[in-house]
C-alpha cells in the first residue's frame, strides 16, 4: 500500500523544526511586549485621534524646509558616493578570488559586516558627539554604514565573475591592479551602478531622520515640530519628505533603465530585485547582446570608440554625477579635506569605545533591552507579513482583480514606503505613549509597505502556464492561488520575509531614540552622558545579535530554494 | 438536447488585433472519436483548442462543447464545463515545486469546495484516486517527488494524470509531445491515447508529427491560416497524403513570400 501523506524527508523535518522555532520565537516576542489583539485596535483609534490633531497640514517657513530637504538629498548623495569610492578597493580586498590572501579577505569582510551592523543613525549620534552638530557627521555616518552593503555586494559580485578575462590579462603579464581594471571592473560595472542607485534610494530614506540627533537635514525641522507639539507643521514636513522620496524613486528608476536596461540587477544577499519595468530597452552599461552600431561604425583606422547612443548616455550621466558632486560639496560647505581631517578624531573614538568596567546590573539591563529589540523585530515582521500579502495580491499586475486596483496599489505603495520608519515611530509614540508597543506598531506598518512591494514583484515573476493549467481544470481563482500561484512564489516570498526580519531587527535597535522601546534608549543615553565604554558594549552586543540573525536568515533563504 | 456531438464549432472566427487566427471555421466531433489536428505552426491549432474550454473568446461564431455554449458561459457554468474537459499542454505546465501527487490532485479542484493547501488539504478518497491515476501513467513511485525533478516525458505523464483526475468527458491535447524526443514522444502518446480509449473519451489532439496522427486517430483535420483545409478518415489517408499536405503548405508559403516569385492571389486558394 502506498502512502497517502508526504513522507518526512530530512529536509522537510529541518524546515518544519526551523519554522516551529520561528513561530515560538514570535509568540514569545508577542508575550514579551505584552501585545494583545485588542491593543492593536486601541492603537488604531489612538493614531486616528492624533491624525485628527495633525489636520490640516501646514508648512510654516516653507523655504527653510525645502532648503533642508535639498540638504538631506545632498547628504545622502555625497555619503553614498563616498561609500562607493571606498567600497571598490575594499570590496576587491574582501573578494576571496582576487584578494591578496585569506587574512586580508577575512579582515575586510569583518570590517564591512561591522559597518553594516551599526545603524547610520548610531554612527551619526557618535560622530555628532565628536565633530559637533552639522552635516559632516551625517555624511560620514551615511558613508560608513553604506560601506556595509555596497562593499559586501561588490565583493559578492567580484566572486561571481567569469574568471576567464582576468586570467587572460594576467597571462599577458598584467599586474594585480591592471588585471582588476581590465578583467574584473568591466564585468561588475553594471551591478556596481545598480547597487549604488539602490543604496542611494535607501540612504535618502534614512537621512531624513539624521537631524534627530543633530546630524543635518530635514530631520532638524521635524524634530522641532514634534518637540513643539506643532502637529500640523509636522505633517506638512512629512508630506514634503514623502514627495521627495517618491519623486526620487521614480527618477532613480529612470536612470537605472537608461543605464542598465531591463536586466534585473542581482543583489545576492537580498534576493532578486526586479528593478525596472519589463519593457525591453537598450542599456548603456550592459554586457548583454549589444546592438551592432550600424551608424556609428568607426571609419577604418579610427583609434577612438564610436559615440553610439549608449556611450553618449553613459557619458552624460557621468558628467551629471561629477557636476552634482561638486555642487553638493559647495552647497553643504564641505571640503574633501575636512572629511579627511575628521578621520583621526574618529580613530580616537574607536579607541574609547572598548567596553570595560560594566557592572552586572547594567549588563543585565542591556541584555534584556536587546531581547526586547529582537522581540520587536519578530512581532513587526509577522504583522507586516500577514498584512502585506493581501496588498501584494492587489499590487501584482498578473493577479490584481482590475487594472485600476493595480495602479492604485502600486502608487499607494510608493507613498507608503516614503514614510521612514523612525517618523512612524515618532507618530506612534505620540499617539499611544512611550514603550516597545509603539515601536513594534511603527515597524509593522513600515514592513507592510516594504514587503508588499517585494512580494508583488515576485508574484509578477510567477510563470503563467501552470496557473492557466489549473484554471483549465475548472478551479476557482482562490483555489488556483493556493495550488499554483503561492507554491510557485513561496521561496521568494519566504526569502523576502526573512530579509525584512533581518532589517527589522537592525531598525528596532534605534527605535529607542524616539521612545519606541528596545536597546536604543540605553545606547543613545550612553552617548548623551558620554559613557563610551557602555556605548561600546552595546554596539558589540548589537553586532553579535544582528550578525547572527543575518547569517541565520541567509542560511534559511538558501535552504528554501 | 442530447449530446450526440462532443464538439460543435460553427463559423468560428478569431482576431488578435487585426490578425485573423481562425476564419469561419466549422467542425463537428461525435462522442468517442479520436481526432488529430494537423497543420503548420501558426495555422491556428492552439487557438482552436483554447476556444473549446473557454481560454479564448470567439470574435464571431458559435462554440458548443458537451452541450454547453462556451462562448457565453462564464463563472460557475464555465468552471463546471472545464471540469469535464481535460487539457494537456505542450509545456506540461506543472507546478514545479509541488509534488507529483499534489499536481495530480489539483485536477480534482473543480469538484471540491475551497482552496486546498498541500496534499493533506485533499480528502483521502481523492488522494487514493490521484495515486491510481499516477499508477495508470506508470509513475506511482514518484508520487512525493517534486515535479521539476522529473524528465520531460515523465512530467507530461503527470500532466496527463492531472487531466484524467478531472474524470473528463473530453480530452484536448495541444502538441503534447512537441517538446519531447521521438522515443519518449511515442511512449507519451501511447499513454495518453490508451487511457482515453479505456475511458471512452472524445479526444482532440493537435500534432506536428505526421506519423503520430495516422497511427492512433480515426480522423485527421488539417488547418492552414486559420481555415479548415483537410478533413478525412485516417484509414483513407496514407502517410504520403499527409506529407503532401505539409509540403504543399511549404510550397504555398514559399510562393506567398513576396520576396520570391510573386504569384496571383487566385493561385493560392485552398485545395
Ligand atoms: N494571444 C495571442 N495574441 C496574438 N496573436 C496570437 C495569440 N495566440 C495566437 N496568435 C496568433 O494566431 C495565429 C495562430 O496561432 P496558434 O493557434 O498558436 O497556431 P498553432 O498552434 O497552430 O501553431 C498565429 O499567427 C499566432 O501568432
Ligand atoms: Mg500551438
Amino acid at each position: 500500500m502506498l502512502a497517502l501523506t508526504p513522507p518526512w524527508t530530512k529536509r522537510r523535518v529541518l524546515l518544519a523544526v526551523t519554522g516551529a522555532c520561528l513561530a515560538v520565537a514570535t509568540a514569545a516576542s508577542w508575550r514579551d511586549l505584552g501585545m494583545v489583539p485588542t491593543s492593536l485596535l486601541a492603537g488604531v483609534s489612538d493614531v486616528r485621534n492624533l491624525m485628527e490633531r495633525m489636520l490640516p497640514p501646514r508648512l510654516i517657513d516653507g523655504g527653510r524646509v525645502l532648503e533642508l530637504a535639498l540638504e538631506t538629498f545632498l547628504m545622502a548623495f555625497v555619503g553614498t558616493a563616498l561609500a562607493a569610492a571606498v567600497s571598490i578597493p575594499l570590496g576587491g580586498l574582501a573578494a576571496r578570488n582576487i584578494s591578496p590572501n585569506r587574512w586580508t579577505a577575512g579582515a575586510a569582510r569583518g570590517f564591512i559586516s561591522a559597518c553594516r551592523a551599526i545603524p547610520d543613525l548610531v554612527f551619526a549620534a557618535i560622530f555628532v558627539r565628536v565633530l559637533g552638530i552639522g552635516v559632516l557627521p551625517g555624511v560620514i555616518a551615511i558613508a560608513l554604514h553604506s560601506i556595509g552593503m555596497i562593499g559586501k555586494l561588490i565583493a559578492d559580485a567580484i566572486e561571481n565573475i567569469d574568471e576567464g578575462p582576468r586570467h587572460a590579462t594576467e597571462a599577458v603579464g598584467a599586474n594585480r591592479l591592471q588585471a582588476f581594471t581590465a578583467g574584473v571592473w568591466p564585468q561588475i560595472l553594471p551591478s556596481f551602478v545598480g547597487i549604488c542607485l539602490y543604496r542611494l534610494d535607501i540612504n535618502l530614506r534614512t537621512s531624513v531622520v539624521l537631524g534627530f540627533v543633530g546630524a543635518g537635514g530635514i530631520g532638524f525641522a521635524l524634530r522641532d515640530a514634534f518637540g513643539g507639539l506643532l502637529y500640523p507643521q509636522a505633517l506638512g514636513i512629512v508630506i514634503v519628505i514623502v514627495i521627495m522620496i517618491g519623486l526620487f524613486e521614480l527618477v532613480s528608476g529612470r536612470i537605472r533603465r537608461a543605464l542598465l536596461g531591463d536586466a534585473a540587477v542581482v543583489l545576492p544577499s537580498h534576493g532578486w530585485m526586479g528593478l525596472g519595468s519589463r519593457r525591453p530597452r537598450r542599456k548603456a552599461l550592459g554586457q548583454g547582446p549589444q546592438p551592432t552600431p550600424a551608424k556609428g561604425r568607426p571609419a577604418s583606422g579610427s583609434l577612438r570608440p564610436p559615440w553610439t547612443r549608449e556611450r553618449l548616455t553613459a557619458a552624460a550621466y557621468l558628467a551629471m554625477f561629477l557636476g552634482l558632486i561638486v555642487y553638493a560639496f559647495g552647497e553643504l560647505q564641505l571640503s574633501p579635506l575636512e572629511v579627511l581631517w575628521a578621520l583621526p578624531d574618529l580613530g580616537r573614538v574607536a579607541a574609547k569605545v572598548i567596553p570595560s568596567q560594566i557592572d552586572a546590573a547594567l549588563a543585565g539591563q542591556i541584555f534584556s533591552a536587546m531581547v526586547e529589540t529582537i522581540a520587536i523585530g519578530f512581532v513587526a515582521t509577522i504583522i507586516g507579513a500577514a498584512l502585506s500579502i493581501p496588498i501584494a495580491l492587489m499590487a501584482a499586475r498578473n493577479v490584481a482583480p482590475a487594472k485600476w486596483v493595480y495602479a492604485a496599489a502600486r502608487y499607494g505603495l510608493v507613498v507608503w514606503r516614503g514614510i521612514p520608519e523612525l517618523i512612524l515611530a515618532v507618530i506612534f509614540v505620540a499617539a499611544i505613549g512611550l514603550g516597545p508597543m509603539a515601536g513594534a506598531f511603527a515597524l509593522s506598518i513600515y514592513s507592510v509597505g516594504f514587503l508588499a512591494k517585494l512580494v508583488s514583484d515576485s508574484l509578477e515573476e510567477v510563470r503563467p502556464g501552470p496557473r492557466e493549467a489549473v484554471m483549465a481544470t475548472g478551479a476557482t481563482r482562490p483555489q488556483e492561488m493556493i495550488t499554483s500561484l503561492l507554491p510557485q512564489a513561496l521561496p521568494a516570498v519566504a526569502g523576502h520575509v526573512l530579509y525584512v526580519l533581518d532589517i527589522n531587527i537592525r531598525t528596532s535597535t534605534i527605535l529607542g531614540l524616539v521612545g519606541g522601546g528596545g536597546i536604543g534608549f540605553l545606547l543613545f543615553n550612553s552617548l548623551r552622558v558620554l559613557r563610551w565604554e557602555v556605548t561600546g558594549a552595546i554596539l558589540m552586543l548589537i553586532f553579535v545579535s544582528v550578525y547572527s540573525i543575518e547569517r541565520l536568515s541567509g542560511w534559511l533563504r538558501t535552504q528554501l530554494r | 438536447m442530447s449530446v450526440a456531438h462532443a464538439v460543435r464549432v460553427q463559423g468560428l472566427t478569431k482576431h488578435f488585433g487585426d490578425h485573423a487566427a481562425l476564419q469561419d471555421f466549422s467542425l463537428e466531433v461525435p462522442v468517442g472519436q479520436l481526432v488529430a489536428l494537423v497543420g503548420e505552426s501558426g495555422s491556428g491549432k492552439s487557438t482552436l483548442l483554447r476556444h473549446l474550454n473557454g481560454l479564448h473568446r470567439p470574435t464571431a461564431g458559435a462554440v458548443e462543447v458537451l452541450g454547453t455554449d462556451v462562448g457565453s458561459a462564464k463563472g460557475a457554468a464555465l468552471r463546471s464545463l472545464r471540469r469535464r474537459i481535460g487539457f494537456v499542454f505542450q509545456q506540461f505546465h506543472l507546478v514545479g515545486r509541488s509534488t507529483c501527487l499534489e499536481n495530480v490532485l489539483s485536477g480534482s479542484l473543480g469538484r471540491l469546495k475551497g482552496p486546498r493547501p498541500g496534499v493533506i488539504g485533499y480528502p483521502i478518497a481523492e488522494r487514493r484516486d490521484a495515486l491510481a491515476q499516477l499508477e495508470r501513467v506508470g509513475l506511482a513511485d514518484r508520487a512525493f517527488q517534486r515535479a521539476d525533478t522529473l524528465s520531460g516525458g515523465q512530467q507530461q505523464r503527470v500532466a496527463i494524470a492531472r487531466a484524467l483526475m478531472q474524470r473528463p468527458n473530453l480530452m484536448l491535447a495541444d502538441e503534447p509531445v512537441a517538446s519531447l524526443d521521438p522515443e519518449t514522444s511515442k511512449q507519451v502518446m501511447d499513454v495518453l491515447l490508451r487511457c482515453c480509449l479505456e475511458l471512452n473519451l472524445t479526444v482532440l489532439c493537435s500534432l506536428h508529427q505526421v506519423e503520430m496522427a495516422l497511427g492512433w486517430c480515426q480522423r485527421v483535420v488539417g488547418l492552414r491560416d486559420g481555415r479548415l483545409v483537410l478533413d478525412a478518415a485516417a484509414s483513407d489517408l496514407r502517410e504520403s497524403d499527409l506529407r503532401d499536405f505539409y509540403s504543399d503548405t511549404e510550397t504555398r508559403k514559399r510562393k506567398a513570400d513576396p520576396t520570391r516569385t510573386p504569384v496571383p492571389a487566385a493561385a493560392i486558394t485552398a485545395r
